[in-house]
């Protein structure tokens, strides 16, 4: 009890089968079907961010394998984006796979959770990999984006597109955690949680624990507290630093939550993504301004740096700004 | 990924800090009379001197090898006398939250408080000196504004001086030893003599100069000397700012022995200093994240030719977007990035090892801990104490990483304070 009650709620309502997966009915129906089988085929998992990518990957195998799938050594997890370099995928890989699997299943699993983090190298050198050791090890491959999977890995793979979570399925479950920690929240707080979350179940689920540090009782109220606690108003200020010309403090603040707090680039485009539409400018500079973030965003997915592209962007909102 | 040697080879004990022998004894003896429970007659000490000749680096030592948490406050940071009496009044009446653990204040940059933004600073600041229960240390460049007056009057003034050049060049040999990095002594005694006895920048330049490699030729010394490194981008952002076509832009690096990396920070945090309209410098940084992509697309793709669609971008993209000219003549910086990154390493540092407990237990990359997790707990830990206790029971975070997440007010030792911009951020959303 003592240690369930320390337990970070993300941990403590993760799924542990794959029954309790929310929502993605078609892929969990098509794993149950290769649990009956036990022809485990390699898989790639695609999909946004905390839609059950991970918890999928787990419960499979736990399902497969048994509540011991990582003491007895069937599953291993690596994460690529802490890990790019491909001569430690590798000798990881090699340690693990070498093994012969025991208990009579044939094989073990390797789960390489954020393979789009990989570079093309990498990931060519991963492919072979997987060639040499596909007889005794299976790989399932979580990604957010399978488009920067490259080819041969992605058709040596069979692929499941995770969807973003619908919205009544994530209230209920929020609810589900409120019954369970005692808390009472309001219809109107969960769907202002959601709209935060944009369908991620992780990002909800702290949002409402967060907001359960303040009070049991949860209203709107509360979740802005915590959301402008957690990023908003320091993109505001940023956009707004800009428009009044302040080009310099902007880019230090931006590199601040780049470089010090380590915010991903991805989030930092989401939230200017989200005020854009309320800055103080005519409709023609949104539509152009849409135009370069739309650009930035995707020269960033190439590999580009994310501080130099901000800062184009900053500057371009700094030139139509209030001079 | 690479380290900054200027963190990595800093003092950890007091007998590593190099020169300056006098004074560091006699803050030592200070010290020790804190010590021993009875605190000195001047509860503050001022230590003064030119950049980057060991002040902070005593202090930081001192703590560690003593054990003490150095709380550490940037008075440039402050903006008036109740931002100043909440950072410093408060710790320095407090004990730390575990109340095992002794506490150094450093107040750094005292100088930059006697300016009229901070009215009140100094009063405040001679206020806490008066009521201290924790040692005080201050450092400043020239303690003699006369509006320090106050202050000085009741510090144990200790000057630090220029090291010798003897001095630096044992801590570069040193340097050298430990990276395994095979250069001849004439390398680092032109380092250390450009130095004028400032270290960190005689390491700051031997770390750039050796640019990862392991084997420095004497070659470096021609960059070294008439035409030192800084002199050599200097001239080139000249040409590349007022370059009157692209190939003129482009001939600016010809010949240039710096990485296209480190120009590239050279001309992008120069740009808003030297072009003053908004419409050229928005099209100027278009130009540079261009440059970006070609270069990352080089990358990624391994194809090198694809690099020398960038240098022009990069420099003749900046001199066709400027149009206009700043009035007088602006002079050029050295690239805010990398200072920004040097000044905040130790709190990167701290946060980056929070991230990694809490990705372990999550199934999450650092990364993602970092964004995901990070601002959460942090706000958990500010707001309810049992939740947040158990949180950080759960990731096994020390007392110190706690303190950081809770508000940032108590730091350990290894974090630079962000302490007083977190307060206001929370008190306009309150």
């Amino acid at each position: 009890m003592e240690e369930v009650s320390r337990l970070p709620w993300v941990e403590k309502y993760r799924p542990k089968s794959l029954d309790e997966i929310i929502d993605q009915e078609e892929v969990v129906a098509s794993l149950r079907n290769i649990l009956k089988t036990k022809a485990v085929p390699h898989m790639l998992f695609a999909g946004p961010p905390g839609v059950g990518k991970t918890a999928t990957a787990h419960a499979f195998a736990r399902d497969l394998f048994g509540d011991r799938y990582i003491d007895d050594g069937h599953f291993l997890e690596i994460n690529a984006s802490d890990e790019r370099g491909i001569q430690t995928i590798r000798e990881k890989v090699k340690m693990f796979a070498r093994q012969i699997p025991m208990g009579g299943y044939g094989f073990k699993i390797l789960f390489l959770d954020e393979s789009d983090q990989l570079t093309d190298d990498a990931q060519h050198a991963f492919r072979r990999v997987m060639e040499q050791f596909s007889t005794t090890c299976r790989f399932i491959l979580a990604a957010n984006y399978s488009n920067r999977i490259i080819e041969p890995i992605q058709s040596r793979c069979a692929v499941f597109r995770f969807r973003p979570l619908v919205k009544a399925d994530v209230m209920k479950f929020l609810k589900r955690i409120a019954d369970g920690e005692g808390l009472e929240v309001d219809d109107q707080a969960l769907e202002v949680i959601y709209d935060f979350s944009e369908g991620d179940m992780r990002k909800a689920i702290n949002i409402l624990q967060a907001s359960a540090s303040i009070s049991k009782k949860i209203d709107e109220k509360t979740v802005y507290r915590v959301m402008g606690y957690v990023s908003r108003g320091e993109i505001r200020k940023i956009l707004e630093l800009a428009l009044s010309g302040k080009f310099s403090e902007a880019r230090d603040e931006v590199r601040r939550l780049l470089y010090v707090q380590g915010i991903l680039p991805s989030d930092i485009i989401s939230a200017i993504y989200r005020e854009l539409f309320y800055l103080d400018l005519s409709e023609e500079d949104k539509l152009e301004l849409l135009d370069l973030l739309g650009e930035i965003d995707y020269r960033i997915s190439e590999g580009a740096t994310p501080e130099v592209q901000l800062m184009a962007f900053l500057a371009r909102i700094a030139a139509k700004g209030r001079r | 990924m690479s380290e900054i040697w200027v963190e990595k080879y800093r003092p950890r004990r007091v007998a590593d800090v190099i020169g300056n022998k006098k004074s560091v004894e006699a803050f030592v003896k200070w010290m020790k009379q804190w010590e021993l429970g009875k605190p000195p007659e001047k509860k503050a000490a001022l230590l003064y001197g030119p950049a980057g000749v060991g002040k902070t680096s005593l202090v930081l030592a001192y703590g560690r090898e003593h054990g003490y948490d150095v709380v550490e406050v940037n008075a440039s940071d402050w903006r008036n006398e109740a931002r100043m009496r909440w950072v410093v009044g408060e710790s320095s009446l407090q004990a730390t939250l575990d109340g095992s653990s002794r506490k150094i204040i450093l107040v750094d940059e005292v100088d930059g408080i006697a300016g009229k933004e901070d009215a009140g600073g100094i009063a405040a600041l001679r206020k806490i000196i008066d009521e201290t229960r924790v040692p005080l240390v201050l450092v400043a460049n020239n303690p003699w504004d006369p509006r320090l007056a106050p202050i000085r009057e009741r510090c144990l003034m200790l000057e630090f001086r220029r090291l010798r050049k003897s001095e630096v060049l044992r801590r570069l040999r040193e340097i050298a030893r430990q990276e395994g990095i095979r250069v001849s002594d004439a390398v680092l005694e032109k380092i250390a003599e450009n130095s004028e006895g400032d270290l960190r920048s005689a390491i700051n330049d031997f770390q750039a100069i050796t640019g990862g490699r392991k084997v420095v030729d004497e070659k470096v010394l021609e960059v070294l000397g008439s035409r030192n490194r800084v002199k050599q981008i200097f001239d080139a952002l000249r040409i590349i700012f007022n370059a009157k076509s692209i190939r003129a832009a482009r001939a600016a690096l010809e010949g240039l022995e710096i990485d296209l990396d480190m120009v590239y920070a050279w001309i992008l945090d120069n740009a808003p200093a030297q072009i003053p309209d908004p419409g050229d410098l928005a099209d100027a940084l278009e130009a540079l994240a261009k440059a970006d992509v070609f270069l990352a697309r080089a990358n990624r793709k391994q194809e090198w030719r694809l690099i020398k669609y960038a240098v022009p971008v990069m420099t003749g993209g900046v001199a066709v977007a400027r149009r206009h000219k700043p009035a007088g003549f602006v002079k050029f910086s050295f690239p805010s990035r990398i200072r920004l990154l040097q000044s905040t390493g130790r709190e990167r540092e701290l946060r980056r090892n929070i991230a990694q407990k809490i990705a372990s237990k999550l199934h999450l990359s650092t990364a993602k801990a970092l964004t995901h997790m990070l601002p959460y707990v942090s706000f958990i830990l500010e707001n309810d104490g049992g939740m947040g206790k158990g949180l950080a029971e759960y990731f096994e975070l020390t007392p110190a990483e706690v303190n950081y997440l809770a508000g940032g007010k108590i730091e350990k030792e290894k974090v630079k304070a962000a302490a007083p911009a977190r307060r206001a951020r929370r008190r306009r959303r309150s």
